[in-house]
């Protein structure tokens, strides 16, 4: 028996959990235009997924990175889901990401 | 230096796997007159990657079905939790099944309208009453 797989999805199974927590609170604090550096920073983890020696050290870098990858498409939704009452609304001002202009021009990815 | 694939195999699975139960889920929840038959059809699907990952003595393999196996059998839940986001008016109804004309008709929360379908604004949006209470 090989429990490699099953372990593995389990694994998974907690980091796309940890996935909603992170959107939740990441759009409450810091709005969802930081949506391109989040996808940056998930496409970056599974780069490095390639240079990393331990087989499970590669495969839980590259199921982070993709569920990171995932969660920035989710988090203009969860800004919306914030905005009509779904999730609680962060009335403060949020810090604006670096060409924030630039990102503004952008469709938000949503799948 | 010898690339390791196993990261992008294991990222590449666990993308789908979120995708299928995001976008698959939705689309067959909203297709589909009951939610018995897609709960089995996902359960007996994700039992038989599990084994199928536990049989295999390939890494790459195992890891792909393990990712792909798990995620299938939580969308076993989420057909369900799917059917009551509609009920809840939190995911538009489809008014071409049966069963979700009988949520529309018993539901004062379920709708048509996809609440989610527009662009941020940076404020409060109101909905009518019985969406905002569920």
């Amino acid at each position: 028996m090989n429990f490699f797989g099953l372990g593995l999805g389990l694994a998974t199974l907690l980091i796309i959990g940890l996935g909603f927590v992170w959107v939740i609170r990441g759009e409450y604090y810091l709005g969802y235009l930081w949506w391109p550096y989040v996808m940056g920073f998930g496409f970056l983890l599974i780069a490095i997924s390639l240079f990393v020696p331990s087989v499970w050290g590669s495969a839980l870098l590259g199921a982070v990175g993709a569920s990171i990858v995932w969660g920035s498409t989710e988090l203009k939704e969860q800004a919306v889901r914030a905005e009509i009452g779904w999730y609680p609304f962060n009335p403060n001002p949020k810090p604006q990401p670096p060409l924030v202009e630039q990102i503004r021009k952008w469709p938000a990815p949503h799948l | 230096m010898t690339l390791d694939w196993i990261g992008v195999l294991a990222a590449a699975a666990t993308f789908f796997g979120i995708w299928f139960g995001h976008v698959g889920v939705r689309k067959i929840e909203a297709a589909s007159p009951t939610i018995w038959l897609p709960t089995v059809i996902a359960l007996t699907l994700g039992l038989a990657l599990e084994a199928a990952a536990l049989l295999t003595q390939n890494l790459y393999v195992s890891g792909v079905l393990g990712i792909v196996g798990i995620t299938m059998l939580w969308d076993a839940l989420e057909f369900s939790r799917q059917h009551n986001r509609v009920r809840d008016g939190h995911a538009p109804a489809n008014p071409h099944n049966p069963r979700h004309t009988r949520l529309l008709a018993k539901s004062k929360s379920a709708t048509t309208v996809n609440w989610l379908d527009r662009d941020p604004l940076g404020h409060v949006v109101n909905l009518p009453p019985e969406v905002q209470s569920v």
